[in-house]
């Protein structure tokens, strides 16, 4: 899922929640939750993590709404809050150690639609790919998932991450080729 | 504008042209329809089709109601009908305390004390 591209719309919803007007609130988060949500999920690699985070990122688009500068992009404010709240909780989870449920998202799909083995083979392989992802340098994530998934320019992206270009060039490279050794039986 | 720059590009960006920089667009145009450019395109896009198959669970709606929902003042987020009651209940003490103590104009009274808006605004 993709964000709205009526920059015009966020811009007077912003400018409204600035003003602590709920409703304009409510349809921000409306307009916003899916691709915000699909980020964090990608992220962070469980559904339940990534929903109390961006529930946690709507809230600081609350708080902070005034101070929101009219002149950035909505979307990419509301990235950067994500992405830094994603940050966090990667680092947190890093120095606890624990291991992501790369199994959740799978489980949530198969209870949908449980059927044919086609089915079944691709949710294994959802569960592998996901499992590469969280096992990925947090950076080298961040990139894919932002440049492949998200499919943010590379200019934005690379301001998100704070790095060059080049840099986002390298750490996508990285990834890929990372990805592309961990899943070598699969690609085959 | 080199065969090797076509290989760096592919191994970031993948084998589709629009997920590749606007400014490399030049050097996928040359290549991609070459032999070499060919089998490079075919191994990035092995990579890519397996990034494909992360699918995500579709997001749950009621809970961007829920956050939208969390800003407003939590008399508001009970709805309607219990800011209603509360504010009967309101009222009704500051009726009954008023009419011990012995005035009759009681609802000029309460009105004065709550706001004309503030009553409009819950409804009344």
């Amino acid at each position: 899922m993709k964000p709205p591209p009526d920059d015009a719309l966020d811009h007077a919803l912003m400018m409204a929640v600035g003003r602590r007007d709920h409703d304009a609130f409510a349809r921000l988060v409306a307009r916003h939750y899916g691709w915000a949500l699909g980020f964090a999920d990608r992220m962070l690699g469980t559904r339940h993590e990534a929903e109390d985070l961006v529930q946690t990122a709507f809230l600081r688009v609350w708080q902070g709404a005034a101070r929101w500068e009219p002149n950035a992009k909505v979307t990419t404010w509301l990235y950067r809050v994500l992405h830094n709240l994603c940050m966090d909780q990667l680092r947190a989870r890093h120095a606890k150690a624990s291991a992501p449920l790369a199994g959740e998202v799978v489980e949530a799909l198969a209870d949908e639609a449980p059927d044919s083995e086609e089915r079944v083979s691709s949710l294994q392989r959802a569960v592998r790919v996901r499992a590469a992802l969280d096992r990925l340098p947090v950076r080298q994530r961040a990139a894919l998932v932002l440049c492949y998934y998200e499919e943010r320019s590379q200019a934005e992206a690379a301001a998100l991450l704070g790095v060059s270009e080049g840099a986002l060039e390298s750490l996508l490279s990285r990834g890929r080729t990372t990805l592309k050794k961990w899943l070598r039986d699969d690609l085959q | 504008m080199d065969l090797s720059r076509f290989k760096e590009c592919s191994a970031a960006y993948g084998a589709e042209r629009h997920r590749w920089p606007e400014r490399e667009h030049p050097i996928y145009d040359r290549f991609a329809d070459t032999p070499e450019g060919r089998a490079i395109l075919a191994e990035a896009g092995r990579t890519d089709r397996f990034l494909d198959t992360l699918e995500l669970a579709p997001p749950d709606q009621r809970r961007a109601g829920h956050i939208g929902a969390l800003a407003r003042p939590a008399w508001r987020r009970l709805g309607k009908p219990a800011a209603a009651l509360a504010a009967s209940a309101a009222v009704g003490f500051v009726v009954g305390y008023l009419q011990s103590q012995g005035t009759t104009d009681a609802a000029v009274v309460a009105q004065l004390l709550l706001g004309p808006q503030s009553l409009q605004e819950i409804g009344l």
